[in-house]
């Protein structure tokens, strides 16, 4: 394994939106890092921050949010030779649109309709951002867009760049959108939600199309989810958040064959097994905080059946399982009480790891 | 098409032949249901799946009297209710047939409180006979979905997504229908949510004995929750059977394809999976002209002869 060299580093960060209704608490200090050609997952519920934070780290923030405090340290390469280190948060607007956004980080949306203009032909839009970020020559352009709709998978690539948005289907829009962002060879893709408006088959076929070219250019790559069967194809790092905090970090073995958090428990247990015959679904009782109002405690102790005293107190602190895994909840102190995994989804895991060979791999 | 026909118990829904078109223009017409048959059971649940555009919505839509079908029949109870329909049979189906929709948001009115959203099927209806009387049945309903009756005083933008769509759910099951289509009820919903929202659902159905039609692209949910299943693809019904039977034997490639493109959430064996690649343009395989071939049981696969000699 080459040494890995971090390009993307979040600290601490955290997020306020001003509504009608009052403050809303969306961030609390999430810390987040990317290496260079590796694939991180974040997943969690609507309304975990997941989608926010990415935002923060584009710079792209709607009107009524604050960052209220944090840091985001971006690097990339300037020339092959000269490696710039930069704080987004100290970046003005427009500093950060002329030399970050779609340059250097790029992002797909969940919506390839809404992220496309409809008013304008794919390919001209595909072109867009060459020619304002690097001054490419029409033609240039051109040709590079052409080549970009073959690396995504289009047929007809020139009589596609011709179309609207309109007369493509919807698989076909989010390879667009997946050409665009890729067009100023970005350093850095967020995906936020990039299949779940797709049909299974066709997601399949972009998340391999991604991991492609991902291998082929060295990108990193942030998917941002709610569906544990894209995490589990292609991250290599899992973070899972709710209300707004990081609850339980590592690789995706860790976080799939050795969960801590009682909520990644839940989560993996809600899935519907394709293994098994259960009459019932495991669901996690009751909902989300409510991010309004000031949070005590772990967020989670209200759902969670496991929560001790000192949850409705104390907010749990990260505690360090191993080198890459690490999970909050008090469950993992030293002077808790030993709380076993539910025993359906030790089963399940069981399972899992017999069915993927995890034994033969680790033994090897 | 009689061979689809259910052989122990008289089907609570029968679908022959539907077609649905839509002329957009003299020379144009998007034909978006091509004979599709199938049968639903009294407190059965059919699961109909297919990727977007492949007519899945229409067909609901269709069978509910949204649209009115170009050809085919449908009976429901025992009544013919795809053409004409008499005021006797037209007030028999909206009351024993309801539907759930996709978004809980665009289909609650911002402006009415939930007791009166979900009371307008028995305003309707006439179905109580002083306001005492239809207090009670909404807060009963509010029960069963397990929200609470003080919840009938607030608006649709008060509650989370997941309430929501217990409001759409209950405002469904006051009719006390027979049958109720879920129109990807659940695709809008957290997945921690789905489970809470799909297990309400067969709780229901076990204490009413209602018939669900499921219609969804999420494989995985519609396996857990269907009894029988039928795959759709460019407005063909493409295979039917059970749920044991679509999953443990696909026949058809299509079928096969979509199966194998389900996201599996284990780590080790998604990383090394990739889906089945199908192509209608390629593949040589004319829906068109397949009828419906019996494999076993009640499982039906539409092909040709030839085709069904070269996949079995």
């Amino acid at each position: 394994m080459e040494r890995k060299e971090e390009i993307l580093t979040v600290r601490n960060l955290n997020i306020s939106f001003e509504t009608t209704a009052g403050t809303v608490r969306a961030v609390r200090g999430v810390n987040l890092s990317v290496n260079r050609g590796e694939t991180v997952a974040i997943v969690g519920e609507s309304g975990s921050g997941k989608s926010v934070s990415a935002k923060a780290i584009m710079g792209i923030l709607a009107k009524n949010g604050t960052i209220d405090g944090g840091k985001i340290t971006f690097s990339y390469y300037r020339s092959p030779e000269e490696r710039v280190t930069r704080e987004i948060l100290d970046m003005k607007k427009e500093e950060i649109r002329r030399h970050i956004n779609g340059k250097r980080i790029a992002m797909v949306f969940q919506d390839p309709m809404t992220s496309l203009n409809p008013l304008i032909p794919v390919g001209k839009q595909i072109m867009e951002g060459m020619i304002w970020h690097y001054n490419t020559p029409k033609e240039e352009a051109k040709a590079r867009a052409l080549e970009l709709m073959k690396l995504v998978g289009i047929t007809d690539a020139e009589k596609r760049m011709k179309n609207y948005p309109h007369q493509l289907s919807g698989g076909m829009r989010q390879r667009i959108v997946i050409a665009i962002a890729l067009a100023c060879d970005p350093e850095l893709l967020i995906c936020d939600e990039p299949t779940t408006a797709l049909d299974v088959t066709i997601q399949s076929r972009i998340l391999e199309l991604i991991q492609e070219i991902q291998k082929k250019r060295q990108l990193s790559v942030i998917y941002i989810t709610h569906d544990l069967g894209v995490v589990a194809k292609v991250a290599d790092r899992v973070n899972v958040m709710y209300a707004g905090k990081i609850v339980e970090s590592g690789t995706v073995n860790d976080v799939f064959y050795d969960p801590r958090h009682p909520y990644t428990w839940g989560l993996l247990s809600a899935m519907p097994d394709l293994g098994t015959d259960d009459e019932r679904l495991y669901t996690i009782p009751g909902s989300p905080p409510n991010l309004l109002h000031r949070i005590t405690g772990d967020a989670f102790a209200p759902r969670n059946k496991y929560a001790l005293n000192i949850d409705s107190r104390l907010e749990p602190p990260m505690f360090r399982i191993s080198d890459t895994h690490e999970a909050a909840t008090w469950l993992l102190h030293p002077r808790a009480p030993k709380v076993e995994l539910p025993e359906e989804l030790r089963d399940r895991i069981e399972r899992m790891k017999r069915e993927g060979g995890y034994y033969e791999s680790a033994a090897e | 098409m009689n061979q689809l026909q259910s052989n122990s118990v008289f089907p609570l829904l029968e679908v022959k032949g539907l077609r649905q078109y839509f002329p957009i223009s003299r020379r144009y017409t998007v034909k978006a249901v091509e004979d599709v048959s199938f049968y639903i059971n009294p407190g059965e649940t059919y699961g109909l799946v297919g990727e977007s555009g492949s007519g899945k919505t229409t067909i609901g839509r269709a069978i509910i009297r949204l649209y009115n079908p170009t050809a085919g029949q449908i009976f429901f109870d025992g009544r013919d209710i795809s053409g004409h329909m008499n005021r006797e049979t037209e007030r028999e189906l909206r009351i024993n047939m309801q539907m759930i929709f996709q978004d809980p948001m665009a289909c609650l009115n911002p402006r009415q409180k939930v007791a009166d959203i979900i009371a307008q099927g028995i305003d309707i209806h006439h179905r109580y006979h002083s306001l005492k009387e239809r207090s009670e049945m909404v807060s009963d309903i509010l029960h069963k979905v397990g929200l609470a009756p003080e919840h009938a005083d607030r608006y649709p933008h008060q509650f989370s997504g997941g309430q929501r769509q217990r409001v759409g759910i209950a405002r469904a099951l006051i009719m006390n229908p027979k049958l109720i289509i879920a129109d990807e009820c659940i695709s809008a919903l957290d997945m921690s949510i789905q489970a809470q929202v799909v297990n309400l659902m067969k709780d229901i159905q076990q204490e009413t004995g209602l018939a669900y039609l499921f219609i969804a692209h999420d494989l995985s949910m519609v396996k857990y929750i269907s009894d029988r299943i039928g795959v759709l693809h460019l407005g063909y019904l493409l295979e039917t059977g059970t749920t044991e039977e679509i999953f443990s034997h696909p026949v058809h490639p299509y079928t096969q394809s979509l199966i194998s493109a389900i996201p599996n959430p284990n780590p080790l064996l998604e990383r090394n999976r990739t889906a089945k690649k199908y192509d209608y343009k390629t593949s040589g395989i004319d829906y068109s002209a397949g009828s419906m071939h019996l494999i076993e049981g009640t499982h039906y696969v539409r092909c040709t002869d030839a085709e069904l000699d070269g996949w079995v």
